[in-house]
C-alpha cells in the first residue's frame, strides 16, 4: 500500500503524466503528430537535449552548474569536419580527437571548479566563451567558408544517424536508451554515484568520509562534456554538416531538463529517470507547438522558459516555511 | 509562566521574563529570567549548548522566543529584528566580528547611520579619543586582527549610543595585552552607565571585569548575583549539575584494567598546528582517555589535524606504531582511525539522505561495499547492525536523517565511524545537544567498544561525562596540555579547574 | 599624495593600467591605432557594454548574478524601436522602455530575493521568455526605419571625438560611483555582498537591497537598449544575444569580485571599454576579429580564477593566524616557549 502511494505521488510518474498528457494534447489537435514515422523522427531535433542533460544531472547533484555543454557540441562538430576533410583522417579518428577535446575542455574547466574553488557558474561562462571560440579557431583551418560547413562526409559516418532498428527505432533513441542505461548505473548503482550524492549534499561531511570531493567534482564536468561530444557526433552524422555553431541555443533547454527532472538546484538531489523524462517532455513541447498548434519555432524559448521558472518558483514557494505551516492546517483540517 | 509585575522591572534597563525557545525538539530555553541595571557588567557563563547564545540572539531580535517577554526600563519591547534592537539601543558584538572586508574600518562603523559622513566622522573620532584608541580609520577591515576586529564592533556599538552592549566570548581569539585593553574599555563603558552583558568561558575575567555573575545550564539559569557574592571556587561548583548523585553504570566496576605495559596505540609526540602546540599524549588499547578543556582550547584543532584536515606544523602521530602524519583523511580512515565531528551538521550528516546512506558513507571507499557496483546488500546489512546496536529510532533505512532527533543522528555518525572498524576512535563533543535518554545510550555504546578493545580518545566540555567514561584525563588549555588526571584523580573539581587553568591564573594574578 | 595612493590600491586601477599597457602594446605594433578618433571610436563602442556593465554591477554586488540583461536589451530595443518607428514621441518610447526594463528587474528581483532560487537559474529562465517575445512582439521582423534624427544622434560629438552618448554616459557613471560611495544607501549594495550576515547585524533590508539592484540593473539595460537601437538603426529578433555575457565580463575585467562585495562602477566601464576593444584590437593586429569571444574567455577565467586563489589563500591566512594567536596565549601567560 505503502509501496503504491509513493509510486503515485513520484516525480517521475508526474513528468511521465505530463509526457502523456502532451501525446493526447497534441495526438488530439493534429493527428499527424502521432504518426509513428513523425514522431520518431522528431527524435533529431532534440537529441542532443536528451544525450547532455543526463549528464549535466551530475553536475548540478554535486551543486554545481554547467552552461558551457552546448559550446562543445560546436567544438566537436568543427573538429571532426575539419580534422576528416582538412587533417585527413579518418571519420572515426576523427570523432575520436573531437571526444578528446571535449574530454580535455570538461577536464580544465572542472579543474579551475574543484580544485581552485571558482564558481561553476562563471568558469563554465568562461568556458562557454572559451570553446566556441577553439570552435572558430579549428574552423579557421578548414578550406571551407565557416558559414558553409563542412559537408559530405562518408556514409558509414552518416549511418549512426540514420540507422532504424526494425526499420523504425532511430539510432538516436536506441544510443539514448544506451545513454540512460549507462547514466542509470552509475549515479544509482554505482559507489562513484553515492559519491556524486554525498558530494552535493554535504562536501565537508564528505571530506570527513574520506571521499575526494575536488575529483569527484571534476569529474562530473568530463562526463558532461563526453555527453555534449557525443550529441555533437549524433548531430554532425544527421545534419551531415559539421558547424562550429551547433548547438548553441541549448542551454536553457538542457537546464530546464535537468531541474524539471527533479534535480534540485542546490545540489544533493536529482535522478537519471527524472532528467530523460523531462527531457522528453520539452522535446515533445518543441517538437509538438509547431506541428500542431503552428507556433513559430522561434518562440519555443517561451515556454521552455516559463516551464523553468514555474518550476523553481513553485519549489521555492512550496518549502518556505509559511507554506509548510499553511499546508499542515490544511491536512489537519 | 510567571508574569512578573512591569513596576517591578522599571528600574532594570533589560529584564527578560520567562523566555522559551525550541528548535524542532530540542528545547533550548526553558524560561529564562535575566535582569540588566546601568552601569551593570553581567557575565554569563556556562557550558556549550546551554542556551546563552540563543538567549543573545533572542535578544538581538534574530529569533523570536516561543513565550516569554523583555521589557526596557518597565516597557515591554518586541524585537522583532535586528533593526528594531538596534534603535532599541542594543548591540551585540559577536564571537565571530561580522565586519565588511571589503570595507574600511570608518565604513565599516558608519554604515547604516542617517547623518552626514562629516558629522559621523567627528563623532567617531570623539568617541576614539573618549575611550582613548588609535586606529587608522582607512584601513580594510579584511587587515585587521580579530582583536582590531572587536574594537571595531564595539566602536560600532558605542556610535548607536548602545544602552545594552551585548561582548560574545570577545576574548576568546585575543592576546593577553589585547584582553587587557578590551577590559579597560569595558570598564570605561561601565562607568558611563552602559549595560554589558559579558559572555565569557573564562572565570578568572569574571572577577576582573563584572559586578554581577549569572550562570547558565541546559537552558536556565542556575546561579546568579553579584559577583562579590562568590568565589571561583564556587563559580565552579554551579557550573557543575547539582544532581551528581546519579548512579554510575554498572559496566564501570566490570571494566578490566588497561594495561599500561603495552605500547601505546596512538601516540603523539611534540604534534603542533594550528591551534595547538607541542601536544605529547599516549592513548592505550582498550583506554578511554578523556581530553577535557573548555570550547576553543584547540581540542578540535588537534583531532581535525590528525584526522588529515589541516596542516601539520611539527611533530608526529604514530597509530599502532605506524607513523600516520601528515596522512590525507582516506588514508588515516585506512590505517585505522575515525572521527566523530563536533558538529555533526556541519561535519557530520548527510540531512537530505536516508539512514542508510548516513552510516556507510565513510565505507565508501572500502572494497566491501563493492568495486565498481554499490552493494547495497551490505549497505543494509551494517545499517542494520548499527540500527540494532545502538537502538536507533528509525522508521526505516530510507528515512531521511534530517527528520531524526539529535540523538539518533549523533548515533548514526558514531556507527558511521565504527564502520570502518578502526582502532582508535575520537569522539569530539559525542553527546552535545542530545536529550538525556540518547546520552545514556551513546555512553552504552563507548562502553561497549572498550570492551571491544576500541581505544577512545574522548574530547569533551562536558565534566560529568568525562569524569563518567574516562580511564584517564588529559587537559587542554590554550593549545597546549596543562594537567593529566590518572583514574583516581578524576572528579569534575579537578578537571573544571584544570580546564579553567584556575591555578596558573592564579600565579599569573599574583 | 594620500589620495594616489588610495588610488593604485584600488582595484580599478589595474584595470586601468592594464587598459593603458593594452593600448599602448596595439599602437606600437600598429601607430595607426593610437589616433585620437581611434581611440575614441574604442570608447564611442563601449557606450552600450558600458551600460549594461554598469547594470550587471549592482546584480554582483549583492552577489547574484543576473543573465537576462541581454534579452532585455534586445526586447525593450525592438519595443522602443517600433514605437519611434511608429512615430511616438521620444519621451514616450523612452519611458516605456526604461519601465519594461525595471520591470524585468522587478520580476528578476522577486524571484532571487524572495524566493531565494538560485539567481543564475532564474535569470536563464527570464532570458529564455523575454528571448521568445522578442519573436512574438516582432513576428521575428527586423524593426527598421527608425526616424533619422533618432539614428543620427548616435554619432553627435560632444567633446572632441566622444559622443554625447559617451560623454553623459561617463559623466553618469562617475555620478554614480559618487552617490554608491558617499551616500548611506549607496554603501547597502556591497555591504549585502560583502557580509550578508553582517548586514542584517547592523539593520540594513537585504531583500529590498537586493530587489533594488535588480530593478537597477533592468533599467540599466533598458537604457542601453535605447542607445543600441540608436547607433544601430535596426533591431533584428537576435539583438543583444549574448551581450549578458560581455557585460559580466566586462564587471570581471574591470576588478569586481563575482563573489561580491567589491569593486565600483568606475571598474565596470573600463571593463567595458576594454572587452569592446578586442575585436578593433585584434584587426589592427592583423588577426580576424572572429576571436574577439575566446580572448574574452581567456581574459574572463584568467582572472576569475586568480581572484579565488588570491581570496581563498587571504581567508586561509586569517584563519591560521587566528588559531595561532589562541594557541600563543598560553605562551604569553606563561611567558614560556615559543609561539
Amino acid at each position: 500500500m505503502n509501496k503504491i502511494k509513493k509510486i503515485v505521488v513520484n516525480w517521475e510518474t508526474f513528468l511521465l503524466a505530463l509526457l502523456i498528457l502532451e501525446f493526447v494534447v497534441f495526438g488530439a489537435k493534429n493527428a499527424k503528430f502521432l504518426m509513428p514515422r513523425v514522431l520518431l523522427a522528431s527524435v533529431n531535433d532534440f537529441i542532443a537535449i536528451c544525450f547532455i542533460a543526463l549528464f549535466v544531472t551530475f553536475v548540478m547533484i554535486t551543486g554545481g552548474i554547467d552552461i558551457q555543454a552546448a559550446s562543445i557540441v560546436g567544438l566537436t562538430s568543427i573538429i571532426i569536419g575539419v580534422g576528416w576533410q582538412d587533417g585527413g583522417m579518418n571519420i572515426w579518428t576523427a570523432a575520436a580527437v573531437a571526444i578528446i577535446a571535449a574530454i580535455v575542455c570538461g577536464a580544465l574547466s572542472g579543474f579551475f571548479i574543484a580544485y581552485c574553488g571558482v564558481q561553476a557558474m562563471v568558469v563554465t561562462l568562461g568556458g562557454s566563451f572559451l570553446y566556441a571560440g577553439f570552435a572558430l579557431l579549428v574552423s579557421n583551418f578548414s578550406a571551407t567558408e565557416a558559414y558553409q560547413g563542412i559537408s559530405g562526409f562518408p556514409d558509414d559516418f552518416k549511418i549512426i544517424s540514420k540507422f532504424k532498428l526494425f526499420g523504425v527505432i532511430p539510432s538516436q533513441l536506441i544510443a539514448f536508451l544506451v545513454l540512460i542505461i549507462i547514466a542509470y548505473i552509475l549515479l544509482h548503482k554505482s559507489k562513484y554515484g553515492r559519491s556524486i550524492f554525498l558530494v552535493g549534499i554535504n562536501q565537508e561531511a564528505a571530506e570527513y568520509s574520506g571521499i575526494n570531493t575536488r575529483l569527484v567534482i571534476m569529474s562530473t564536468y568530463i562526463l558532461s562534456a563526453i555527453s555534449a561530444a557525443l550529441a555533437g557526433i549524433m548531430l554532425t552524422s544527421y545534419l551531415g554538416t559539421a558547424k562550429s555553431d551547433l548547438g548553441s541555443n541549448l542551454t536553457l533547454n538542457i537546464i530546464t531538463a535537468v531541474v524539471l527532472g527533479g534535480t534540485l538546484s542546490t545540489g544533493g538531489k536529482g535522478s537519471v529517470i527524472g532528467t530523460a523524462l523531462a527531457s522528453l517532455v520539452i522535446g515533445i513541447l518543441r517538437f509538438g507547438l509547431p506541428l500542431c498548434f503552428k507556433v513559430n519555432t522561434q518562440y519555443l524559448d517561451i515556454p521552455v522558459g516559463i516551464l523553468l521558472l514555474v518550476v523553481v518558483i513553485g519549489r521555492a514557494v512550496l518549502s518556505r516555511p509559511e507554506t509548510a505551516a499553511l499546508l499542515k492546517k490544511f491536512k489537519k483540517d | 509562566m510567571q508574569k512578573s509585575g512591569a513596576s517591578n522591572s522599571e528600574k532594570y534597563l533589560l529584564s527578560i521574563r520567562g523566555i522559551r525557545k525550541a528548535f524542532g525538539l530540542n528545547q533550548v530555553l526553558k524560561g529564562i529570567n535575566l535582569e540588566l541595571k546601568e552601569g551593570e557588567v553581567l557575565s554569563l557563563i556556562g557550558g556549550n549548548g546551554a542556551g546563552k547564545s540563543t538567549l543573545m540572539k533572542i535578544i538581538m531580535g534574530i529569533y523570536q522566543p516561543d513565550d516569554g517577554a523583555i521589557y526596557m526600563k518597565g516597557e515591554e519591547v518586541h524585537l522583532t529584528k535586528p533593526s528594531v534592537a538596534l534603535a532599541h539601543g542594543i548591540y551585540m558584538v559577536p564571537q565571530e566580528p561580522m565586519l565588511f572586508p571589503n570595507m574600511t574600518v570608518e565604513e565599516n562603523i558608519v554604515i547604516g547611520f542617517e547623518e552626514k559622513p562629516a558629522e559621523l566622522h567627528k563623532r567617531l573620532v570623539e568617541q576614539m579619543k573618549e575611550v582613548g584608541w588609535e586606529m587608522d580609520l582607512n584601513r580594510k577591515a579584511s587587515s585587521l586582527s580579530i582583536a582590531e576586529q572587536q574594537l571595531v564592533e564595539i566602536l560600532r556599538g558605542l556610535l548607536r549610543q548602545a544602552k545594552i552592549l551585548i561582548l560574545d566570548e570577545p576574548t576568546s581569539a585575543l592576546t593577553f595585552d589585547e584582553a587587557e585593553s578590551l577590559f579597560k574599555c569595558v570598564a570605561d563603558l561601565r562607568a558611563k552607565g552602559i549595560g554589558i552583558i559579558y559572555i565569557t568561558h573564562r572565570l578568572a575575567e569574571v572577577f576582573e571585569i563584572s559586578t554581577s555573575v549569572a550562570i547558565m545550564r541546559d537552558g536556565v539559569i542556575t546561579l546568579s548575583g553579584l559577583v562579590s557574592e562568590f568565589t571561583k571556587e564556587a563559580l565552579v561548583k554551579g557550573l557543575l549539575p547539582a544532581n551528581s548523585d546519579k548512579d554510575k553504570e554498572e559496566d564501570q566496576e566490570q571494566a578490566k584494567a588497561i594495561d599500561y605495559s603495552q605500547p601505546p596505540v596512538l601516540e603523539l609526540q611534540d604534534y603542533s598546528g594550528y591551534g595547538f602546540n607541542n601536544i605529547s599524549l599516549k592513548l592505550y588499547p582498550g583506554e578511554i582517555l578523556g581530553v577535557a578543556g573548555v570550547v576553543g582550547a584547540g581540542r578540535t584543532e588537534l583531532a581535525t589535524t590528525i584526522f588529515g584536515r589541516d596542516k601539520v606544523l611539527g611533530g608526529k602521530v604514530y597509530l599502532d606504531g605506524k607513523d600516520i602524519t601528515g596522512f590525507s583523511t582516506k588514508k588515516v580512515l585506512e590505517a585505522g582511525l575515525n572521527y566523530v565531528p563536533e558538529d555533526r551538521h556541519l561535519h557530520g550528516l548527510f540531512k537530505i539522505a536516508d539512514v542508510a546512506v548516513n552510516t556507510t558513507s565513510a565505507l565508501l571507499s572500502e572494497k566491501c561495499m563493492g568495486r565498481f557496483f554499490l552493494n547495497k546488500k551490505k549497505e543494509r546489512e551494517v545499517t542494520q547492525k548499527y540500527i540494532d546496536d545502538f537502538r536507533i529510532k528509525v522508521t526505516g533505512q530510507s528515512q531521511l536523517t534530517g527528520s531524526l532527533s539529535g540523538g539518533n543522528q549523533q548515533k548514526i555518525v558514531i556507527g558511521r565511524s565504527l564502520s570502518t572498524a578502526p582502532k582508535v576512535v575520537i569522539l569530539d563533543e559525542p553527546t552535545r545537544g542530545i536529550d538525556a535518554g540518547a546520552r545514556g545510550d551513546v555512553y552504552k555504546i563507548i562502553h561497549q567498544l572498550r570492551r571491544q578493545g576500541v581505544s577512545v580518545l574522548l574530547i569533551s566540555s562536558d565534566m560529568e561525562e568525562i569524569v563518567e567514561l574516562s580511564d584517564r584525563v588529559v587537559s587542554v588549555f590554550q593549545g597546549r596540555i596543562n594537567a593529566e588526571f590518572g583514574k583516581g584523580d578524576i572528579n569534575q573539581d579537578n578537571l573544571m579547574a584544570a580546564a579553567f587553568d584556575v591555578k596558573t591564573e592564579k600565579e599569573v594574578g599574583a | 599624495m594620500k589620495y594616489i595612493k588610495k588610488l593604485t590600491k584600488a582595484r580599478e586601477f589595474s584595470s586601468l593600467l592594464f587598459l593603458i599597457i593594452l593600448f599602448a602594446i596595439v599602437g606600437c605594433i600598429n601607430s595607426s591605432f593610437l589616433t585620437p578618433s581611434s581611440i575614441a571610436a574604442c570608447f564611442n563602442d563601449s557606450v552600450v557594454f558600458t551600460l549594461l556593465a554598469v547594470g550587471m554591477a549592482f546584480a554582483i554586488f549583492i552577489g547574484e548574478i543576473d543573465v537576462s540583461v541581454g534579452a532585455n536589451l534586445g526586447f525593450t530595443a525592438s519595443v522602443v524601436g517600433s514605437l519611434l518607428r511608429d512615430g511616438h514621441s521620444w519621451v514616450f518610447a523612452f519611458g516605456v522602455g526604461i519601465l519594461i526594463g525595471a520591470l524585468i528587474g522587478l520580476i528578476n528581483g522577486w524571484g532571487v530575493a524572495v524566493l531565494n532560487i538560485p539567481s543564475l537559474i532564474f535569470t536563464l529562465g527570464t532570458n529564455g521568455v523575454l528571448r521568445g517575445l522578442i519573436y512574438v512582439y516582432t513576428d521575428g521582423a527586423w524593426v527598421e526605419n527608425l526616424p533619422a534624427a533618432f539614428t543620427a544622434f548616435a554619432s553627435k560629438p560632444l567633446i572632441g571625438d566622444l559622443t554625447i552618448f559617451y560623454s553623459v554616459t561617463i559623466v553618469a557613471v562617475i555620478v554614480i560611483h559618487i552617490l554608491l560611495t558617499r551616500t548611506k544607501k549607496g554603501k547597502y549594495f556591497i555591504a549585502v555582498g560583502d557580509n550578508a550576515g553582517g548586514a542584517t547585524l547592523v539593520g540594513i533590508p537585504t531583500v529590498q537591497t537586493k530587489i533594488v539592484a535588480y530593478v537597477l540593473c533592468g533599467i540599466f539595460a533598458a537604457i542601453a537598449s535605447i542607445l543600441y537601437a540608436s547607433r544601430i538603426g535596426f533591431i533584428t529578433a537576435i539583438a543583444g544575444n549574448g551581450y549578458e555575457m560581455k557585460a559580466i565580463a566586462a564587471c570581471v575585467i574591470g576588478g569586481i569580485s563575482l563573489s561580491g562585495g567589491l569593486g565600483s562602477v568606475i571598474g565596470a566601464s573600463i571593463g567595458a571599454i576594454i572587452m569592446s576593444s578586442v575585436s578593433r584590437i585584434l584587426v589592427f593586429m592583423g588577426f580576424s576579429s572572429d576571436y574577439d569571444n575566446t580572448i574574452t574567455g581567456i581574459m574572463l577565467i584568467t582572472i576569475v580564477v586568480l581572484d579565488a586563489l588570491m581570496q581563498r589563500h587571504a581567508a586561509e591566512r586569517i584563519r591560521r593566524e587566528r588559531l595561532l594567536n589562541r594557541a600563543a596565549n598560553s605562551a604569553d601567560n606563561k611567558g614560556g616557549e615559543k609561539a
